[in-house]
């Protein structure tokens, strides 16, 4: 008896297994609608709602199309994108971070969308830093959304007491970092992490030299590694910020642990929430041989699959001049649309002006398929020298072995 | 009813039809991800070429490219000294307790209750406490040191190559001990009370006791904590993710850790796989060793 109980057992779980490898998928498009899905990942509230209410204003437009955000977090957001297309399961929308967008048009993932935009005479009107982040060997593969760089910000209160002035060279910074120093107060601090976010952050001083981030084993190269490594060791910049977030930074600089940080725009509206009497400003990042940014932001990218059509509907809608007005300054963000830049800011925003004017100076990163592998090259030598394990001529000569392997 | 059922199983291997559900959920939740992985892994695969359908052969050059990779081999001797120092700590000094807490004394067992806590808090959020205790200004860690005059200027635990590596170890041990602690004990009282009362009769001495006693009588159990807890502590990553995340610049890069590198930030989705693999090669040799020697251990302790 016992043997037949087993048995039944046995071939109950075996269906189960099979039930449970056959569920799944089915949830089709009913009367023609179509659904689209975008995948963010801003965590910041206010950005969360700003997006749905151009989703939702997109969707009470029209009846066609039904749109929908999933919010993936910053950390996972790559691995899902690579898990999602080894299974065949993505959104039909990224919004996704621009250095990063080349490589994921080289996976495939992104649809060519060359033709289908070749009458959107919009396109005329964007910059062409963010835009090339689009681009693939020709070949268009999104569409910005908007865009952001980086500056100097820094604590005036601390600046009057220490009786210095805003720095604009290298070594007027270096000589008022080590001024403002003072016990646990350090005098700069920008993220240093062994990652896109840092590399975001040490491209300002590779490119004030002159060179490029393909080239780093050359004089200027070199220097901007010695820089940074010479303001570690003057005790300016803290070791921490290896480990510190764009976000972290800013909340040493709120909370008046750092007197000067490298940041950019989108952390205004949490500053002036989180600390409303800290007495603040911005100014360029202090240059070397020349004033350099970082361009940062994000692009729309369109999967390739069965909602394209649909996906650049939305876009197109997201991108109307008049529209981009309403939300981009919610972000924080400058518009990539010139014909938008020109009047987003009032006159009287000095640090919205600021920045819009550090843009000018803003390069972007890339685009190559291997970025990642680049970025991680650089950053690394940054966090060498920074930790002291290697000069900046040997950090150099490894990051430079590493970028000629990938762009042979 | 029963007896054609003897029969016909005797027959065909009946019996076998009961191993079928567990066999067939390994072959697929285990074995087909292992073998996808060593396919993965002798093929180019990276970003250009994850979605084209013919992917290149490559034969074994992607473990000849990463074992001249100076991070390869430092992930394979940082994951091997973590593994042996975290191991012989949490093990000396979960026998110690272990003995220590089998003398019975009055709150022994409470006491031995609230050790276990390490072992049932969540690793990530051990990992997040520590690194913040080990935090170089505003750490615990170093304000203790501190206040004892052990060192004069906070060390920067987790920022420098030397010491982030003691912060991660430090703290796997402290995660470790519960879990040794907890299967020694159990191996004490498996040993008869009688044979200590009659060693103590032949004049036998403490030291001499837990040399010809307790450390025989317990060598099953001990071959299962040390084998369980290298392979528990061979294949870390959540520590040592939240903790430094390799860094700083790669020195505490594990074997796990640097897979999910390569794999998910700089998408070099076969050296990952190959990564895996040789982390799994090393793991499937001491799984044998501990398939070889646990069913004796088994039948002794009995």
């Amino acid at each position: 008896m016992s043997m037949k109980k087993n048995l039944i057992y046995s071939v109950i779980f075996v269906l189960i297994l099979f039930a449970a490898a056959g569920c799944s998928k089915t949830d089709g498009q009913k009367d023609g609608i179509k659904n689209v899905t975008i995948w963010y990942y801003w965590e910041t509230e206010k950005h969360q709602k700003t997006l749905n209410k151009i989703i939702s204003d997109f969707n009470e437009s029209q009846t066609q199309i039904v749109v929908k955000a999933e919010y993936i977090p910053f950390a996972e957001f790559k691995k899902q994108l690579s898990i999602g297309t080894s299974a065949a399961k993505l959104p039909d929308i990224v919004i996704i971070d621009n250095p990063d967008h080349a490589s994921y048009s080289a996976m495939g993932i992104f649809a060519d969308i060359t033709e289908k935009m070749k009458d959107w005479t919009d396109l005329n009107q964007y910059f062409e830093g963010p835009l090339n982040s689009c681009k693939l060997d020709g070949k268009l593969y999104g569409i910005p959304f908007g865009s952001n760089c980086l500056a100097l910000y820094y604590n005036e209160d601390m600046m009057k007491a220490a009786n210095a002035s805003v720095p604009q060279s290298w070594d007027e910074l270096r000589a008022v970092s080590k001024k403002l120093t003072k016990g646990s107060v350090k005098g700069l601090g920008f993220s240093s992490l062994p990652n896109e976010e840092g590399t975001f952050n040490f491209l300002t001083w590779v490119w004030s030299t002159g060179t490029s981030a393909f080239g780093i084993n050359n004089p200027e190269g070199i220097k901007s590694l010695a820089y940074v490594s010479d303001l570690v060791k003057d005790g300016s910049v803290p070791k921490e910020a290896i480990n510190w977030t764009q976000g972290d930074v800013m909340h040493q600089f709120i909370s008046g642990n750092l007197a000067m940080m490298i940041n950019g725009p989108w952390q205004i509206p949490t500053m002036r929430q989180e600390a409303p009497k800290l007495n603040w400003n911005v100014a360029l990042i202090p240059k070397d041989k020349q004033y350099a940014s970082d361009l940062g932001g994000e692009n729309f990218g369109v999967v390739n699959g069965q909602n394209v059509d649909a996906s650049l509907e939305f876009i197109k809608f997201a991108c109307e001049p008049d529209r981009i007005k309403t939300y981009i300054n919610d972000f924080g963000y400058i518009a990539s649309r010139k014909d938008v830049a020109e009047t987003q800011f009032a006159e009287d925003d000095k640090i919205m002006k600021l920045f819009a004017e550090e843009m000018q100076y803003a390069l972007p990163r890339g685009p190559h398929a291997k970025w990642p592998e680049i970025s991680n090259a650089i950053s690394l030598a940054f966090n060498e020298v920074m930790t002291g394990v290697s000069s900046p001529a040997d950090a150099a000569k490894k990051a430079q072995k590493t970028i000629d392997s990938i762009i042979k | 009813m029963e007896k054609i059922f003897k029969k016909v199983s005797g027959k065909i291997g009946f019996e076998y039809l009961y191993v079928l559900p567990a066999l067939a959920y390994m072959l697929f939740f285990v074995g087909y991800p292992i073998v996808s992985n060593f396919i993965l892994s002798f093929h180019e695969v990276s970003v250009l070429t994850l979605n084209s359908p013919d992917k290149e052969f490559i034969g074994i050059s992607n473990y000849i490219t990463l074992f001249k990779d100076a991070v390869l081999l430092r992930s394979i001797w940082n994951t091997v000294l973590y593994t042996v120092l975290c191991i012989l700590f949490q093990f000396v000094i979960g026998f110690a307790l272990a003995l220590f807490f089998n003398k019975h004394f009055c709150t022994s067992k409470s006491v031995r209750g609230f050790l276990m806590i390490p072992l049932m808090i969540p690793i990530t959020v051990t990992a997040l406490i520590f690194k913040f205790m080990f935090s170089s200004n505003v750490g615990i860690i170093n304000q203790l040191l501190q206040t004892l005059n052990l060192i004069d200027a906070p060390v920067e635990w987790l920022i420098q190559p030397g010491t982030a590596m003691f912060a991660l170890i430090f703290t796997n041990i402290w995660i470790g001990i519960p879990f040794n602690m907890i299967l020694i004990s159990t191996g004490l009282t498996t040993i008869p009370v009688q044979l200590y009362e009659s060693a103590d009769i032949d004049g036998a001495n403490s030291f001499e006791r837990f040399l010809y006693i307790t450390l025989p009588m317990l060598k099953p159990a001990i071959q299962s904590v040390l084998i369980l807890g290298f392979i528990y502590t061979f294949k870390v990553f959540d520590l040592v993710y939240v903790m430094t995340n390799g860094g700083p610049v790669d020195t505490t890069q594990m074997l796990s850790t640097y897979s999910y590198k390569l794999s998910f930030s700089l998408f070099k989705y076969s050296h990952g796989a190959a990564v895996a693999n040789i982390l799994f090669v090393i793991l499937f040799a001491v799984s044998l060793l501990y398939l070889k020697y646990a069913p004796i251990g088994e039948e002794n302790s009995k």
